[in-house]
């Protein structure tokens, strides 16, 4: 037997490899990984990722001038008025003309390289667009204008041609979808802190009842403590998305509620069962030494068990807090609200750059947090 | 005074732990326990302030049955049991104060000492206490920031603060170097001497069980095999309790 050893040894080895790579082969079948998409969607890819890349944080707040000039239809329906002789003005040659005459319109002192919204302000206030235009280097336009019958004039009122210039140099303002952002990952933050409290809260009295040194004593004990540990179990097999979708079926689409029983009930299970961890692998020897002055058995838990569980019991919060603020960033996906759902709507909706901002608040989100976190777990050992 | 009656103690596993013990000891008595590790010395101490429930026999002190007594009662006799172990067992995290003022918690108003309130006569009662050790100067500082010998005054510090008539010392030494180990002995011996407690102690040394004990109870396999003066403890005797792997432990014994 001992002779044939290294032979059995080598064969299951080679068990062992053949096992794996018939698995990973199944898998590859089952997943369809289609690489050939994966390079041909490129410019696809390219230009979402460069949408997502380039997050809206801030606006030009648009300044506007108008520059406006009564263009009298047909000519001596009103006086026509003679135009300003500096600053941005429209000269019209001829100054009037009769509907479906051509005239020639020119801008000039308007702000170089600008765009210009050109339109018609009618007679009865009415407004019609014409066309959109650039300015050139000296700031002028220089362009034919077809005169249109609407524009005749009524009641003594002529029409006149307006510009309206929108400059490019207003002051940087926070976009309107930064501020959503905010405000989103705000609600995220203490949905996570909300969910992690409440979680907390729930766990410290089921982790004791869950600790083998605590509470199995005797019959009643032992059960207690099998039933407690069965029940964190099965919560702990839940994830939190599953139950956000339930809850979010529940108390409506998008609420931050939803996503806050569930974040509350998958903390309590997981916090129940880490906290009842600390509690088992504590010293004994104090709680000896303290039940031997003739303290009673709180005394005992408040002086020699709650000392050497707090550090852990504050750190595993924190870090679940830090998880939570992880975890509620998606489930906004499946309605449970925050920053995850505003991520899901822009995305739907093809606004990538919008969702780039979310991504992006994410992101530093994310890795304050688990700075901080880490940071004051750390002072806490 | 204190009596042993019968004392049996079978563990769940079905380990006996001691077996028919039976000995007084009176008041003002220095009473070392000795004999191997396993051999019951921990047990018998546990089982005379009921950490440890025996299986049968009686343990009575001053006219009262520890064995039957439970509840508050059992609380008030414990606040007369002063315990120290050879590991200490401070809280780590806890201030020197803290693990001092926890001797006194069976004295204590149960609600107000949970919300952690200590009267200002019980922090001074503490001082006296960590003063007459010589460690008034760690009152602040972390237990685990001490040393092993301060850790061990702490703790009979917090033994102090139990006012006892009757002190339990499960090895008191066995984690310290031997000039430590005096220093903690000659504190037992004083309050001994001076407050009259009487001592039931633990050793696995020689030359402190001839120094410090006025009687000796010599324990194997849970069975008393042993009873005199510490004259009386020679090196055959010793060998005797301590079986034929002694010879290590003698050699650093006697030394």
């Amino acid at each position: 037997m001992q002779k044939y050893k290294p032979f059995l040894k080598a064969l299951r080895k080679l068990l062992i490899t053949i096992v794996l790579v018939v698995l990973i082969i199944l898998s590859i079948r089952v997943t369809e990984p289609d690489l050939v998409k994966l390079v041909s969607s490129f410019p696809k890819a390219e230009s979402i990722m460069g949408q997502l890349l380039s997050p809206v944080l801030f606006d030009r707040e648009s300044e506007k001038i108008t520059v406006s000039q009564m263009v009298p239809v047909p000519c001596d329906s009103v006086p026509s008025l003679v135009s300003a002789d500096s600053g941005p003005r429209i000269i019209l040659d001829p100054p009037c003309g009769s509907p479906k005459d051509v005239i020639n319109l020119r801008g000039v002192e308007l702000p170089p390289n600008a765009e210009i919204s050109l339109r018609w302000i009618l007679p009865d206030g009415g407004l019609l667009s014409i066309k959109n235009i650039m300015t050139d280097d000296k700031g002028e336009i220089d362009m034919p204008l077809e005169i249109r019958p609407i524009t005749t004039a009524t009641d003594g009122k002529a029409a006149q041609i307006s510009f309206e210039v929108t400059l490019p140099n207003g002051k940087l303002v926070v976009a309107q979808t930064l501020k959503d952002v905010i405000d989103a990952m705000f609600v995220t933050i203490f949905m996570a802190l909300i969910a992690t409290t409440l979680g907390t809260i729930i766990a410290v009295p089921l982790s004791f009842l869950a600790a083998s040194n605590i509470t199995r004593r005797g019959a009643l004990g032992t059960g207690v403590y099998y039933l407690v540990r069965a029940f964190l179990n099965i919560i702990r097999s839940y994830e939190p998305l599953v139950l956000a979708t339930i809850f979010a079926m529940i108390v409506g689409f998008g609420s931050p509620f939803a996503g806050v029983i569930a974040l509350s009930i998958t903390t309590a299970a997981s916090l129940g069962k880490m906290f009842s961890e600390a509690v088992e692998s504590i010293d004994t020897g104090p709680i000896e030494a303290i039940t031997a002055t003739g303290a009673n058995r709180i005394q005992v838990v408040m002086y020699a068990v709650v000392p050497q569980i707090i550090p852990d019991f504050l750190s595993f919060t924190i870090y679940h807090w830090d998880i939570n603020v992880r975890i509620s960033t998606i489930i906004g996906f499946v309605g449970g609200g925050g920053i995850g759902y505003l991520l899901s709507q822009r995305i739907n909706t093809l606004q990538y750059s919008q969702a780039g901002t979310a991504l992006l608040a994410i992101i530093l989100v994310v890795w304050a947090l688990d700075f901080l976190s880490s940071e004051i777990r750390k002072s806490l050992v | 005074m204190l009596k042993v009656e019968h004392l049996t103690k079978v563990y769940p596993g079905g380990t006996v732990a001691l077996k028919d013990l039976s000995f007084e000891v009176s008041d003002g008595e220095f009473l070392v326990i000795i004999g191997l590790s396993g051999s019951g010395k921990s047990t018998l101490l546990r089982c005379i302030n009921r950490l440890i429930d025996p299986t049968e026999g009686k343990v009575i002190l001053d006219g009262i049955d520890v064995t039957a007594s439970k509840g508050a009662e059992l609380r008030h006799i414990r606040r007369k049991i002063g315990m120290i172990f050879q590991h200490f067992n401070l809280v780590k995290r806890s201030s020197v104060l803290t693990n001092v003022l926890n001797g006194r918690l069976g004295y204590l108003n149960p609600w107000t000492s949970t919300l952690g309130f200590f009267p200002a006569d019980e922090k001074k009662r503490a001082m006296d206490a960590l003063k007459r050790l010589s460690i008034d100067d760690k009152v602040d500082s972390r237990a685990d920031a001490l040393s092993g010998g301060q850790q061990q005054r702490v703790g009979i510090a917090r033994t102090l603060m139990q006012e006892p008539t009757l002190i339990l010392a499960d090895e008191p030494v066995a984690s310290l170097d031997p000039v430590l180990a005096h220093s903690i002995m000659q504190y037992l011996e004083q309050l001994n001497k001076e407050d009259k407690v009487t001592v039931i102690c633990s050793l696995h040394y020689l030359d402190l069980i001839q120094r410090y004990a006025t009687r000796v109870i010599g324990l194997k396999d849970g069975v008393k095999v042993f009873e005199g003066s510490p004259a009386e403890i020679n090196r055959e005797k010793f060998k005797e309790i301590y079986g034929e792997e002694a010879q290590d432990v003698r050699a650093t014994a006697l030394e």
